[in-house]
């Protein structure tokens, strides 16, 4: 009994070592949570257009084909730089359905960031209470979801995304 | 060149300790010329750290780490203190701080010659392993290539007095436990009298109160530098300061108590051997990123590994010495129903549980990471429902614990004690029923002035009253006690009573805090030396002549790009009135008012406690 005891403080120290070397050794990075949603189904979302309140986007609108899923705002400056971006992947895949949700916006600064800047989506969706980032689990603006012909989560990005992230990572997928 | 001299004079530290740690085994010294050893080496690591000093002092940006994190810019203070508010340097002042404990220890009078050679070995184990992992994985004299004449500044949320001091001190309570371990193993090995005990318990108070020092002065920089109105966030890394902090509890405890008894020496040895890996384990928890925590530092994996082989080895060692040699036999435990051993149990089995919750809640998200590749964190709530409730049993038992007898199950002038509970039960469901009733605020408030009500009565029936330090020795106890209790109705009022007020003000509103009328005056911006500052002053109490003027706002760091928050505290005795200036809005700027009851209540209680620690360590 007295062995045990005495054993204890050893056997938890290996467990302790064993986890903790694991997660060292597999490369994670605490500031970038793996995504639960990854491999995983849309989750079912219900948006209306920027520019007509009556046109409505559902989850099943995106099945059959692939969606890059963007969350954005005009308050967000790293949204700005990914921005040109976009219109890039609109001439080189004309095929791809790009939606954009606006992310916790008023609607006459969403649509001025649109003017100016100009709109590289298919269907900008109002996310103004911020509900669907939560279903998608966004951590932080711009996040980038492609989600393939089945409707799952097949790549995500957190920030914005690059040429090289673009070439490397996204094209591949395609 | 300072990089150079430091960068020797480290390697040439850790030589010497290597000698020593030889010596064991094959050159054989005298004991003096062991100490002088000791002692150069210590002077050496001391001599490392101040050349890195110098190197911030003088801005030497040809040394790298300066140049990463450092401005020709700051304020002096800031130079210094940015020596240790970078990845490397701070492991550097822990080595410095390990160096400077053997140091002092290398001077203790009355331990036989052995026991303390053995000792300092141990300790020279230690700072060879630390040592090397500065030289291989984080070595702060690395020197740049090419001709800098600008560093790339100090993070801004570290300029700040609290914070220049609150790593030192910290590192002393974490380090301090190195000697305790260290006394701990030789003991154990050398298994000759009680001596050393006497001797891990003054080293075990001086690091308790350190580490004491070292969390509330974190705890008083978050309370006013992250302007959220609190001052405890059970954030990993202050989980990872609270686990030595109680198991250091439980040890000084413990050594104050010990009489002989062999499962009390055997508990105090698993006790010192714990508070360290605790010490350990923070660090690597920290140093290698793992957890994301305010205190992010840049993560590298092969850091976190060489850190994790230091914990594994030093944690192994010691539970493995531990496991094969137990302390002598002696004299058996004398557990009775309620006396001061069975106290003492009760209340280290409580510490230790507490210890464990939080150990489990900080490492449960990366096993859980590791085995489901999911991402969860335990936060406030987890250990708010557990922690405390574990400890409230301690903190009735220890009301009464110093004047329980050693022998009997009697307590002298119960009559009283039971008077006084009862009395003070009446008073405190008298005060919520009056006020707003809050179950938490009631355990706390009965608690806190319990304990404070006990230890009073203990002082006042027991001793005769003299004002002398032999009096003051003797109270000591009850003293620390008193502290406590402050400090639970301090922590019970500021957190259950908080009150939050949010006002959308215009420059020049009148607004109602707390029945006293507040002005908006004025938002002013001004540029100082390092950064760009936005204040809104306001003027509390208007309607008196000495209104209080209070400052909040925000400073700006073009350097690093980066923006802090400063809350405008007004301190009164009973009550912290705390601004917060939010963001500006349709030219009206969002205003957050919280009112903190008898927040100065944790500090002071913290001040006695640590008062307490000092003068425990010069009694016998």
């Amino acid at each position: 009994m007295n062995r045990v005891f005495i054993l204890t403080p050893l056997i938890v120290l290996l467990i302790i070592c064993i986890f903790s070397l694991v997660y060292l050794l597999s490369g994670k990075d605490p500031n970038k949570p793996p995504s639960a949603l990854l491999n995983k189904d849309v989750p079912i979302f219900e948006s209306s257009s920027l520019y007509n309140a009556k046109d409505i986007i559902k989850t099943k609108d995106i099945k059959n084909k692939k969606t890059l899923v963007n969350f954005f705002a005009s308050w967000c400056s790293p949204c700005k730089i990914e921005h040109p971006l976009f219109f890039e992947i609109r001439k080189k895949y004309p095929e791809l359905y790009l939606l954009g949700f606006n992310h916790k916006d008023p609607t006459s600064d969403a649509k001025k960031y649109l003017k100016d800047d100009g709109n590289p989506y298919d269907f900008v969706g109002v996310d103004s209470d911020g509900l669907i980032a939560l279903e998608f689990g966004v951590f932080g603006l711009p996040e980038t979801y492609l989600i393939n012909e089945d409707g799952k989560i097949i790549y995500k990005f957190m920030g914005p995304i690059t040429m090289d992230i673009l070439k490397n990572e996204i094209e591949p997928l395609l | 060149m300072s990089s150079l001299v430091g960068f020797l004079s480290l390697v040439f530290a850790i030589g010497i300790n290597f000698y020593l740690f030889l010596s064991r085994y094959i050159f054989k010294f005298h004991k003096q010329k062991f100490n002088l050893f000791i002692r150069f080496s210590s002077l050496l690591t001391l001599l490392s750290f101040f050349s890195l000093m110098y190197a911030y002092v003088v801005s030497d940006f040809s040394n790298y780490n300066v140049f990463q994190n450092s401005h020709s810019n700051k304020p002096l203070i800031y130079k210094i203190s940015g020596t240790w508010g970078n990845h490397e340097g701070s492991m550097l002042l822990w080595l410095c701080i390990l160096s400077i404990f053997s140091f002092f220890f290398s001077f203790t009078k009355n331990i036989e010659e052995d026991f303390q050679k053995l000792t300092l070995i141990i300790q020279a184990f230690l700072h060879i392993l630390f040592g090397l992992f500065i030289v291989f994985t984080s070595n702060p004299f690395l020197v740049n290539s090419i001709l800098i004449n600008e560093g790339l500044g100090l993070n801004p949320i570290l300029q700040d007095p609290g914070l220049a001091v609150h790593p030192p001190i910290l590192y002393a309570g974490y380090v301090g436990y190195s000697i305790v371990f260290s006394i701990a193993i030789a003991g154990l090995f050398q298994n000759t009298d009680d001596e050393w005990l006497y001797v891990a318990k003054k080293w075990s108070l001086i690091s308790w109160t350190f580490l004491t020092g070292g969390i509330a002065l974190g705890s008083y920089w978050a309370y006013y530098e992250l302007g959220w109105g609190g001052w405890w966030f059970w954030d990993p890394v202050e989980n990872i300061s609270l686990m030595p902090w109680i198991a250091g509890l439980a040890l000084v405890h413990s050594l104050m108590m010990v009489r002989g008894e062999q499962a009390i020496k055997k508990w105090i040895v698993f006790l010192s051997i714990l508070c360290f890996s605790l010490s350990v384990f923070g660090t690597f928890l920290v140093r290698s990123g793992i957890l994301t925590s305010v205190h992010s530092f840049a993560a590298d994996a092969s850091r976190g590994i060489f850190i994790l082989l230091i914990f594994f080895i030093v944690t192994g060692f010691g539970f493995l010495v531990f496991l094969l040699k137990e302390p002598k036999k002696s004299n058996a435990l004398n557990l009775l129903f309620i006396n001061k051993v069975s106290a003492l149990v009760i209340n280290n089995i409580l510490m230790i549980i507490a210890t464990l919750t939080i150990l489990l809640g900080t490492i449960y998200p990366i096993i859980i990471e590791v085995l489901y590749n999911k991402r969860i964190s335990v936060g406030g709530p987890y250990f708010n429902s557990t922690v405390i409730p574990i400890m409230i049993p301690g903190f009735l038992l220890m009301s009464i614990a110093p004047i329980l007898s050693w022998q009997t199950n009697k307590i002298n002038n119960s009559k009283k004690y039971v008077l006084a509970f009862i009395i003070l039960s009446v008073l405190v469901i008298l005060q919520s029923y009056f006020l707003d009733f809050n179950t938490w605020g009631f355990v706390g408030l009965l608690l806190g002035f319990w304990i404070i009500l006990a230890s009073i009565i203990a002082i006042f029936s027991s001793y005769k009253i003299k004002i002398n330090i032999k009096f003051f020795k003797i109270i000591n106890p009850h003293v620390a006690h008193i502290g406590v209790g402050i400090a639970i109705i301090g922590i019970t009022c500021s957190s259950v009573f908080q009150n939050e007020l949010d006002f959308n003000l215009n420059e020049g509103d009148k607004f109602n805090v707390n029945g006293k009328t507040v002005l908006f005056e004025k938002i002013e911006t001004t540029n100082e030396i390092n950064f760009q500052s936005l204040r809104g002053k306001f003027l509390f109490d208007i309607e008196k002549n000495q209104s209080k003027e209070i400052e909040a706002g925000k400073n700006y760091y073009p350097v690093s790009k980066m923006i802090t928050s400063e809350a405008g505290i007004l301190h009164q005795w009973n009550k912290d009135i705390y601004f917060i200036l939010g963001d500006q809005k349709n030219n009206e700027w969002f205003v957050k008012v919280l009112i903190n009851p008898f927040v100065s209540f944790i500090w002071l209680g913290v001040i006695i406690m640590m008062y307490s620690g000092l003068i425990a360590v010069s009694r016998r």
